[in-house]
């Protein structure tokens, strides 16, 4: 076997090729977002890209409909519970889980873990027998306690993953100093693991604001954006469903941007 | 501060005391607490509601504890395993949906977790955060663009017509649809186990291997592969689990005509109000689930993924 080197311009070369590979992946998860973006915003009926015709008209009928309203205002109701007994009970979960030894701490990670793993379609149906069977009912408040299931784990990862990254003996050194438990928590542990908890968070909200199935099993007569677009998109489609769809989406870009942006700022500061 | 003191002092009255129930009220008891409560309550709960009414007969909606049958076991197995009906044609598409999804995530995410760990050094995290951001949208607006995408007078057809290509079949209402879609939604849940075991392999260790005269194929099979083995691992089942879930990728691009296990799962709860028969396939799906589930979290190394920072 000759053991052969290429040359620095070959290995720039070969480089490119892996940029436009990942390139192309991007390109591929980016196309079906593009095309609402573009067509959220197009004015006619054949959609042609050489007479593209802008206009804001959808975004305005979205903003002023009533049903749109109300799905928005449902989802919020949703969402922001969620996201505040998510990012306690997961973070909880987190600190408990990696702070401390406790019997059958494995199996407890293993089973407040599980959830992120199940097919959101069996937990919202197992939930919507469930609810009828106890007398939960269905609505907002059942699609939180069932959101709560399926996000929650999700924040106890995220937090895990910083809670894992810190110093073992830290408690120890902060109660040999003298710091009662409260001190603890408040001084160390919660400000260490801050940014996780943050990124847990957002988390929590966009994917409860973007969920679909375990709110289509357990909403109800209630309707919220999620469902009110595949509503539309199954039966009786209008051009305000893409313009819809585009503001979520614009909302959960910014969301998780911030999120990746706070992130990196915290890997780079404990590099 | 006054509440603070007082806390502080009932907390630190909690963790001296040997009663049990009131150490449940102290770390790590109550932290735990939540969690395993609403599991218990809402998890563990409706999959036992599955079980149990996958048992029933009928079109039972509230559990009847004297009337107990397998009638639908024997209905969904039978008909699987003749392959012949409804059920035959749901177990082909649903196997053939979810197998070639895993295989075509992993064959399009290997080489791209791999340049991304290795060898994308400049806008990085521009290019991680395009590979992010569709995780946190939701399934329905990325299949609906993708049907924006590919109806007739869509954006596809646009863009083709730029190029003369006037008449094509249309791309909308096939299996092979219903297969773009559920690798579009789940090519991340691939991408992102195997990049993080790409990162754990040392650019130094690649570089060691190719100066001590290792060919391609050989740094690939001796290095990569079995370092990356638990992303695979962990990927596939992932993706695999999540697609024999996927509905409204199903519903949406296949039209309704194409039915999956997850569709068809759907179907009997909706539209025809057979709780037992839905629960049956449901079981099928959850054991799959539960199996995987557990093989996926005893591979994952969460004290790994922290020490690996970026």
């Amino acid at each position: 076997m000759s053991t052969k080197h290429s040359s620095g311009l070959g290995d720039r070369f070969g480089d490119g090729l892996w940029y436009v590979y990942v390139g192309l992946v991007a390109l591929f998860l980016m196309t079906p977002l593009v095309s609402l973006v573009i067509a959220s915003f197009y004015d006619g009926r054949f959609f042609s890209i050489v007479d593209y015709e802008f206009t804001l008209n959808w975004y305005e009928a979205a903003l002023t409909s009533g049903s749109v309203r109300g799905a928005f205002t449902n989802t919020v109701y949703i969402s922001v519970p969620v996201t505040i007994l998510s990012t306690i009970i997961g973070t909880a979960a987190a600190i408990a889980y990696t702070r401390y030894e406790f019997p059958f701490r494995e199996q407890f990670k293993l089973f407040a873990l599980l959830p992120i793993f199940f097919p959101l379609i069996l937990l919202g149906l197992g939930m919507s027998m469930w609810a009828s069977q106890i007398n939960l009912g269905y609505g907002v408040v059942p699609s939180i306690i069932g959101e709560l299931v399926w996000i929650s784990p999700i924040v106890m990862f995220v937090v895990s993953i910083t809670a894992l990254g810190i110093d073992p003996n830290i408690e120890e050194a902060a109660k040999d100093l003298g710091a009662d438990t409260v001190t603890l928590y408040r001084k160390i542990l919660l400000p260490l693991i801050a940014d996780g908890v943050v990124s847990g968070a957002i988390f929590a909200f966009v994917l409860s604001w973007n969920n679909y199935y375990i709110v289509s099993y357990l909403s109800g007569p209630q309707s919220t954006i999620t469902t009110w677009i595949h509503g539309r998109m199954t039966q009786g489609f209008t051009p305000v469903v893409p313009a819809v769809a585009s503001l979520i989406f614009y909302v959960s870009i910014l969301l998780v941007i911030g999120a990746a942006v706070l992130e990196y700022r915290s890997v780079d500061e404990g590099e | 501060m006054s509440t603070i003191e007082t806390l502080r002092a009932e907390i630190d009255a909690l963790e001296g005391d040997e009663n049990p129930v009131r150490r449940l009220l102290s770390p790590p008891g109550i932290l735990i607490a939540p969690m395993a409560l609403l599991l218990l309550c809402m998890f563990i709960g409706p999959m036992l509601a599955i079980v149990v009414f996958s048992f029933q007969t009928g079109n039972a909606i509230a559990l009847n504890p004297l009337e107990w049958s397998i009638a639908t076991y024997q209905e969904v197995i039978g008909g699987m395993a003749s392959g012949e009906g409804v059920y035959g044609d749901v177990l082909v598409n649903t196997v053939a949906v979810s197998i070639t999804t895993t295989a075509l995530t992993l064959i399009v995410s290997y080489p791209a977790a791999y340049a991304l760990a290795h060898k994308i050094t400049r806008y990085k995290l521009v290019f991680l955060m395009i590979l992010i951001i569709p995780l946190f949208t939701s399934v329905n607006i990325r299949v609906f663009g993708w049907a924006l995408f590919l109806v007739q007078n869509g954006v596809l057809e646009s863009i083709v017509s730029l190029f003369g290509v006037q008449e094509y079949a249309s791309l909308m209402y096939r299996r092979s649809t219903i297969i773009l879609g559920t690798t579009y939604i789940y090519l991340p849940f691939m991408l992102f186990p195997i990049y993080l075991s790409m990162l754990s392999i040392e650019d130094t260790t690649l570089e060691a291997a190719k100066d001590l005269g290792a060919s391609r194929l050989t740094l690939f099979r001796k290095i990569l592969l079995p370092l990356s083995k638990p992303g695979i691992i962990i990927g596939s089942l992932f993706v695999f689990v999540l697609s024999l879930g996927a509905n409204v990728e199903a519903e949406i691009l296949g039209g309704g005509s194409i039915f999956t296990m997850a569709s068809n799962i759907q179907y009997s709860f909706g539209y025809s109000q057979n709780w037992p028969l839905g629960s049956t396939q449901a079981v099928g799906l959850l054991l799959i689930t539960v199996v995987a589930g557990v093989v996926i979290l005893r591979t994952i190394d969460l004290r790994e993924i922290a020490a690996r920072g970026d």
